[in-house]
């Protein structure tokens, strides 16, 4: 067995040496398609063993075990043939695959994966020294495989802190807090339509893999998982990941989820269960608010996200979202009308709300987890406040979210009471018409009493700001059409 | 719009006759008052109420404002049996009795029986004799607080003072009417013409102006129309009053919270890309370290305890890892200023030594090129080393805590500042605008940590224990040069969100 733990900290320090990788995320870019090289090259010598006539997609001298493998005969590329050789070989004709609508997922994955993918380094010597130390990995033995699974998701990790790419991972405390409460079942499918590395995806396997018996129940396990995924660089993080967990043909697809009419959704388009964290703060235009009916069109991402998936949960199907303080306080028209009509045709039962630097250091924006079924309309719902854990100021990336620290949410989920914590309310019921009528659609219960406002990130506050303004100018915008309406009209 | 211009612009609206759309059936405000003539004539001859003074017709310059066909303009006085004022001599207050108002008590816009003074029902009883406030009468502001109409809506016995005046309508029913009238925007702009007093004066509102004020009159039935109308948009008003005022809150807030934010994501690494050809943080403490023996061996430092390590729990925030926390006390001389003797002038006449004190501030802004005053050389003599050079960062640790400062000369400085001078090892490593910006950062923190005597204080000891996130000293550059565009735009953006 390699020496797998030391794995991440001997590749870092190569790359740090390397002109060509400037800061974290495009040193795990630069990792993310040699691992997936890596471990197709693994599945694909296992289909070889299982299949008659195993025929690869990636021509013989683009295969990793021919170029990118030592076998200590002298031969190995490096230095300058080899950066020749990865630049002008071996990604044009990775890029260049042909693919038609036959090629089955587990081959066309190769050229959607490396459609945008870059190769940054610039010194061949050391691309051949992190070459090698990927080599090393045995993923064939079973042991081996399933350790270098937690040592991707430690990589995986390290975008929350790697500038912008933090939008594309969601803390696995979370994940696994919510695919447990959503209570997996063999034979259900799960979407998530912004799957960005695949957390939710991994989450639900790990909870359904405990419920496995037989081979048919493998069969529905390796057939339960579906995702969307928009942008290049988390879609092949995911590809791998799914590859890494024996998903050898992973439904998961290099699109975007917002441009196809909600309305034109049938049964086929949906899921038994949906989890996801939409990402927050885009500015959707015109082009793809048309993909949606007039009243729920808005122009926040995480918004539109919503509606898409109201239209993709099957009747009876249970979701499980994350959305920030935005969604929950938000009365512009087009939240209200979000809000109407997930209260109206589902039932929210549960809204927990979490502590703002679970997602340190990406962001310290406040966030949610609703979970709602389609069963019918709302009666009541429950929301609780998740507390910091005593000896946490707040989470960072030496210190991060446990799956532990949600044990208070678990315990109390099957025996709710109400909850009022010096004088403010940490776990509390409220009605349908309490909520529509008496708050307007105002879903900010429960909150946080801000003893240390915690200081946003730039962007963030500035997002709030224009939320919180939208809501103050819609209120303003009401209230002046109620005066004028009384103004102009005819006295009878 | 603001509230009040919202509501005064509804009230104009009302007293205009355009509120509700007339309705002849209902008769005219002519009709109205010679019913109100009628019923005062016998009044008067009943002996019930006093005979008033007949006054001078509306002239037409008196008029402000069309008012429609079916409407009448009347002096007040001659909808009234009475305009008077509470007594002018002030009573005797008793504990408990019969309660005695004055503006305190209706400036609210509702009688508030919470607060008042009390008199004896003996001493009421006589007041009552020339003047009695009694249901559906109007009270009226005249005496400091002007106007603040409204009409008594309970039957409860009292009396008032001489700053109150009250209105007595023939016509009960036309009270609320009344009161809009004077709390209107015309209402207002009149009382602010027939006002007297100003300078050393109060004003006042005089009795024979307000029995003249001309009133825009509707006939009963659209008064009653009027006044529904105004109490469905009423509550509309607040609500925007609420949404308005939190608006205004917002748009304060939120300049200086995006100040903020940007000045937290400089010091966490997050406003420049870091580059690592411009050397990590580790490096630079190796460089570090080494020019400190140097100098410590050619005695130009001497060898000091060391300050506390920095372990994970100290930290407030991860950096990137090209950078290092330090203490401020590792990083700089902390020089804390004095003030020489005020009282001997052989430390201040002819003084050329700068000498900073806070109000050089509010004269010049945070960049010093020069002092108010300035300090002898003799004053210093004794303080030598208190001299702080240019390019240093002054920060205030009492009193006006988080204040700070840059020096572009040598100066000395008040006991309440403190000086950073990048010791001679950081050199090269610190970047003395970079710290300017920093220091923005630390004001909750040194208030925080300053002890609880009633100037705040922070000491030395513990201010250089305070961490300092450093970047690359390149690095550090490229942070200032991104602020210098960055923060003008968000004191522009102060500006726009606060000039209305």
């Amino acid at each position: 067995m390699s020496n797998l733990s030391s794995f991440v900290k001997r590749i870092r320090d190569i790359m740090r040496n390397d002109a060509g990788i400037n800061g974290d995320a495009q040193r795990i870019e630069q990792i993310a398609w040699m691992l997936f090289l890596k471990v197709y090259d693994a599945k694909e010598q296992d289909w070889d063993i299982k299949e008659d006539n195993y025929v690869s997609i990636i021509p013989e001298e683009c295969r990793w075990m021919n170029w990118a493998h030592d076998d200590h005969s002298g031969e190995a590329l490096t230095g300058d043939r080899l950066l020749d050789f990865v630049n002008n070989t071996l990604f044009p004709t990775l890029k260049e695959i042909n693919v038609t609508p036959e090629t089955p997922i587990k081959k066309s994955i190769v050229k959607t994966t490396f459609e945008d993918a870059n190769q940054y380094m610039k010194d061949g010597v050391l691309l051949r020294q992190v070459i090698n130390i990927i080599d090393e990995l045995d993923l064939s033995d079973y042991e081996e495989s399933h350790a270098f699974g937690e040592i991707y998701e430690t990589i995986l990790r390290e975008l929350q802190s790697a500038g912008s790419s933090g939008e594309f991972y969601t803390p696995r405390a979370v994940t696994d807090f919510m695919a447990k409460m959503i209570n997996p079942q063999i034979g259900e499918q799960v979407a998530d339509f912004a799957c960005g590395t695949g957390g939710f995806l991994t989450s639900w396997l790990k909870e359904l893999d405990a419920k496995k018996q037989t081979a048919e129940d493998q069969e529905k396990y390796n057939n339960s998982i579906y995702g969307i995924e928009k942008k290049q660089f988390p879609y092949m993080l995911c590809i791998t990941n799914m590859l890494l967990h024996d998903i050898d043909v992973p439904k998961v697809y290099h699109d975007n989820s917002l441009i196809y009419d909600v309305l034109d959704y049938t049964e086929d388009d949906q899921f038994d269960v949906i989890l996801m964290n939409p990402p927050y703060g885009g500015s959707e235009k015109a082009d793809v608010k048309n993909h949606f009916p007039d009243d729920l069109a808005s122009s926040e991402t995480a918004d539109l996200f919503m509606s898409v998936i109201m239209y993709r949960l099957k009747e009876n199907g249970r979701a499980a979202v994350i959305l920030p303080d935005g969604f929950l306080f938000g009365t512009d028209n087009a939240k209200v009308n979000i809000k109407k009509k997930l209260l109206s045709e589902f039932n929210l039962h549960t809204i927990i709300r979490m502590p703002s630097s679970v997602f340190a250091p990406y962001t310290s924006i406040t966030t949610n987890i609703l979970f709602f079924d389609n069963t019918g309309k709302t009666e009541k719902t429950w929301f609780y406040r998740l507390d910091m854990p005593e000896e946490y100021k707040h989470f960072s990336k030496t210190k991060p979210m446990k799956l532990e620290h949600f044990n208070p949410v678990i315990e109390w989920w099957n025996d709710r009471k109400e909850i009022c914590v010096d004088g403010f309310d940490k776990a509390k019921c409220f009605t349908y018409d309490e909520l529509t009528q008496e708050l307007g659609y105002n879903l900010d219960q429960c909150g946080y009493p801000h003893e240390e406002e915690e200081i946003l990130d730039p962007l963030d506050l500035i997002q709030r700001y224009e939320e919180q303004r939208a809501s103050l100018n819609a209120e303003i915008d009401r209230v002046l059409a109620e005066i004028s309406k009384l103004l102009g009209g005819v006295e009878v | 719009m603001t509230p009040q211009e919202l509501k005064n612009s509804i009230l104009q609206l009302a007293i205009q006759g355009k509120l509700v759309p007339q309705n002849p059936s209902e008769g005219t405000g002519e009709e109205l008052y010679k019913e109100i003539q009628t019923k005062k004539t016998g009044l008067i001859k009943t002996g019930i109420i006093k005979k008033t003074k007949p006054l001078l017709e509306i002239t037409d310059d008196e008029i402000p404002f069309d008012i429609p066909e079916s409407w009448k303009w009347i002096r007040l006085l001659d909808l009234c049996s009475l305009i008077s004022d509470g007594t002018h001599k002030t009573p005797t207050y008793v504990e408990n009795g019969i309660p005695f108002l004055s503006v305190k008590d209706i400036s609210h816009g509702k009688l508030d029986f919470s607060n008042t003074k009390f008199i004896t029902p003996e001493e009421h009883y006589q007041l009552t004799q020339r003047c009695k406030p009694e249901i559906n009468d109007v009270l009226i502001c005249r005496i400091g607080t002007l106007g603040k109409a409204l009409r008594i809506d309970i039957d409860k016995e009292f009396s008032i003072f001489v700053s109150l005046g009250l209105i007595k309508l023939i016509e009960k029913e036309i009270s609320n009417y009344i009161a809009l009238v004077i709390n209107s925007g015309y209402g207002f702009s009149w009382i602010q013409r027939v006002k007297v007093g100003g300078g050393t004066h109060t004003f006042k509102i005089n009795l024979d102006d307000l029995r003249l004020m001309p009133i825009p009159l509707p006939p009963m039935e659209e008064q009653k129309r009027i006044l529904s109308k105004i109490e469905k948009l009423l509550p509309l008003v607040d609500r925007y009053e609420e949404a308005y005022n939190k608006l205004e809150e917002l748009n304060k807030i939120f300049p200086m919270d995006l100040q903020k934010s940007i000045l937290q994501m400089v010091v966490q690494g997050k406003l420049v890309p870091q580059d690592p050809s411009e050397g990590t943080g580790e490096e630079l403490y190796k460089d570090i370290q080494a020019k400190k023996q140097e100098l410590i061996k050619t005695g130009k430092t001497k060898k000091e305890k060391p300050l506390p390590k920095i372990t994970d729990d100290d930290t407030p925030f991860d950096i990137p890892e090209s950078w290092k926390w330090y203490r401020i006390g590792e990083v700089f001389n902390i020089i804390n200023g004095f003030t020489p003797l005020k009282s001997n002038p052989e430390f201040w006449d002819n003084g050329d030594i700068p000498w900073f004190t806070i109000n050089d501030v509010h004269n010049q802004g945070r960049f010093i090129s020069h002092t108010e005053k300035a300090i002898s050389k003799k004053a210093l003599s004794k303080n030598s080393e208190r001299i702080v050079p240019s390019d240093s960062v002054l920060l205030c640790c009492t009193a006006s805590i988080g204040e700070y400062a840059y020096t572009r000369i040598p100066l000395t400085t008040n006991q309440q500042f403190n000086a950073l001078v990048v010791k001679p090892e950081f050199s090269n490593a610190v970047y003395p605008l970079y710290v300017f910006e920093f220091v923005k950062t630390l004001k909750d923190t040194l208030i925080k940590n300053a002890g609880k005597t009633t100037f705040n204080f922070l000491s030395v000891g513990k201010l250089a224990l305070l961490l300092l996130p450093l970047p690359p000293f390149e690095e550090q550059k490229r942070i200032v040069s991104k602020l210098e565009v960055i923060l003008p735009l968000c004191e522009k953006l102060g500006f726009y969100n606060n000039s209305y």
